[in-house]
């Protein structure tokens, strides 16, 4: 017992705290073979070496869970951070969103769009303050992705719908970093994000199409069918995976169809030859 | 009827022309749109490799990384040193065949943008080598450690794998299973010494992980862990607790050196 207590003298009484007494008892009459490390032949004197060996494991377990847990610590408060942003991002798009919805209640007009357009500055602000979160912990943009993933791809979805109205393009997808102020070196835009977002965006564009030929715009149905053509066949070409881009996509021929089948009803009845010409509703089929 | 079918049939005529047109367009003006998405689709196939050759070698990883652990539990009381000494060349060659390819696959930010599909063979590698290092020194090797032995594997200026601290705490989280089992298995050979050791370096581990695991970005995984850790604990205190009870009459032979000594079970004392 007596080389033991040495032991323990040397020791700082916070490890010494770790170790169970009855273990202690037992380590000192196990025999030297009990516990062997091979690869370190000089630690054959038996079990008090073996103990403070143990003890040293102790203070390098305890140093090295310590520093795990600040380190989880701090990447937690960077995720709290970025989520306080996202939020924020979440609450620009419901206006952004909720101006837009006006383009549905008649034919367009600009001031609807202006009004849309003016949350890009704030958009552009949020995602500046993101982009600075993230520079503090380099390579791990894709750690903390989930967390303003889908608020990025609704955002993806408005401006593009939002360009599409003003231009009948497709909003590419370096034009949406521009629009954000994203630099792809340092805070980029997924792809896949981008192209969810046009997904978001097809599924609006049946519902718009219905509502301009009930205000009379007539020449309406075309348009968006041949960029929702042009947009599905794009998107062929892509080799997706079973994921969630792939359901989306797979949802986007049903926005197609229904369409293709507002184009058929105004064309069928000759309505959009000759555009004003009364309020003939087409049939909802 | 007949009055009104022309009307319907005539915009029909005037569609071909007007899809011509649309047609002509299409090629000039919007052409923009197939080559952007050419470039999508090189980086989702590119993407989509990487991913592929990833999970292959995650799948190789984890197979060896399994065998290296039934290779430490092979371990008997006389043949420690032979078994383990397999064990760590076997380790050794899953680092330099398995997870060097791992580590050349996986660069900057694909650490974690294809962290699951590699994460469940990292974890297994951990455990693995985790393993091995407490059988040989009984401390529990260090993440930093693994690391450097990963960074040899490839240029550092690279920027190669580096094992991050989820997986590393996920891996020791398994790491208890196993040593529950060569808990149990020590105590039956007779080893009490070295359960008991297993047992507090287990319980540390639990005790340490408990601050640890509510902070980890996705918990819900750990969670669990920690609970069957909980029970894996409680599994080498009550093989203990009963070698320590029923043996208590035979404490002054715990470290015989007698193979024939078992604590499991009366009708080994009667011998």
């Amino acid at each position: 017992m007596k080389p033991l207590l040495r032991l323990s003298d040397t020791i700082s009484l916070h490890s010494r705290l770790l170790i169970p007494r009855l273990f202690l008892s037992s380590f000192s009459l196990s025999s030297p073979t009990a516990f062997q490390i091979p690869g370190h032949k000089e630690v054959r004197a038996p079990s008090l070496l073996s103990n403070q060996r143990f003890l040293c494991s102790c203070a390098r377990m305890e140093e090295q869970f310590e520093s795990f847990r600040q380190q989880l610590e701090e990447s937690g408060g960077v995720r709290e951070r970025i989520r306080a942003v996202a939020m924020e991002i979440e609450s620009c798009i419901r206006f952004m969103h909720s101006s837009l919805l006006l383009v549905h209640h008649s034919l367009p007009s600009p001031e609807v769009l202006e009004k849309a357009k003016a949350q890009i500055s704030t958009l552009r602000d949020l995602y500046q303050r993101l982009s600075e979160i993230l520079r503090e912990c380099p390579g791990q943009y894709y750690r903390y992705h989930g967390d303003w993933r889908s608020e990025t791809q609704t955002v993806v979805s408005l401006l593009a719908f939002l360009h599409w109205l003003e231009t009948g393009n497709l909003l590419m997808h370096t034009e949406v970093e521009d629009k954000l102020g994203l630099d792809a070196s340092d805070f980029g835009l997924d792809i896949e994000d981008y192209l969810i977002g046009l997904c978001f965006m097809a599924n609006e564009l049946p519902r718009y199409v219905v509502n301009q030929v009930t205000a009379g715009d007539y020449d309406c149905p075309r348009r968006v069918l041949k960029f929702l053509t042009e947009l599905h066949a794009a998107f062929r070409m892509l080799n997706l995976r079973n994921d969630f881009l792939r359901k989306k996509f797979d949802g986007m021929k049903y926005d197609l169809r229904r369409v293709e089948e507002v184009f058929y009803d105004v064309k069928i009845r000759g309505l959009a030859k000759d555009a004003k010409l009364e309020g003939t509703q087409p049939s909802d089929s | 009827m007949a009055a009104k079918l022309p009307h319907v049939y005539q915009p029909v005529a005037e569609i071909s022309p007007q899809i011509q047109s649309k047609k002509q367009r299409k090629m000039s003006t919007v052409s923009a749109m197939p080559e952007a998405f050419e470039k999508y689709t090189d980086y989702l196939n590119q993407l989509n490799e990487k991913r592929e050759r990833v999970v292959k070698a995650s799948r190789d990883v984890t197979m060896n990384s399994k065998k290296v652990i039934f290779q430490v539990h092979r371990i008997s009381k006389h043949n420690k040193d032979e078994v383990l000494e397999k064990a760590a060349k076997d380790l050794e060659a899953v680092t330099d065949e398995y997870m060097l390819r791992l580590v050349r696959e996986l660069h900057g930010s694909d650490f974690w943008k294809l962290r699951r599909a590699y994460s469940p063979a990292v974890q297994e590698y951990v455990e693995a080598a985790t393993l091995c290092e407490f059988c040989k020194t009984g401390n529990l090797l260090k993440l930093a450690e693994i690391n450097r032995s990963l960074l040899r594997l490839s240029d550092p200026s690279l920027e190669p794998l580096q094992i991050n601290i989820l997986d590393y705490l996920l891996g020791v989280g398994d790491l208890t299973g196993e040593l529950m089992r060569l808990a149990i298995g020590r105590i039956s050979d007779g080893e009490l010494a070295y359960a008991e050791r297993i047992c507090t370096f287990v319980r540390d581990i639990y005790r340490k992980l408990t601050l640890v695991a509510p902070l980890m970005d996705d918990n819900s995984e750990m969670k669990k862990k920690m609970e069957t850790m909980l029970q894996s604990v409680m599994k080498i205190e009550n093989a203990c607790f009963s070698v320590h009870v029923r043996g208590s009459e035979f404490i002054p032979i715990l470290g015989s050196s007698d193979p024939n000594f078992s604590f499991l079970g009366v009708s080994d004392m009667d011998l």
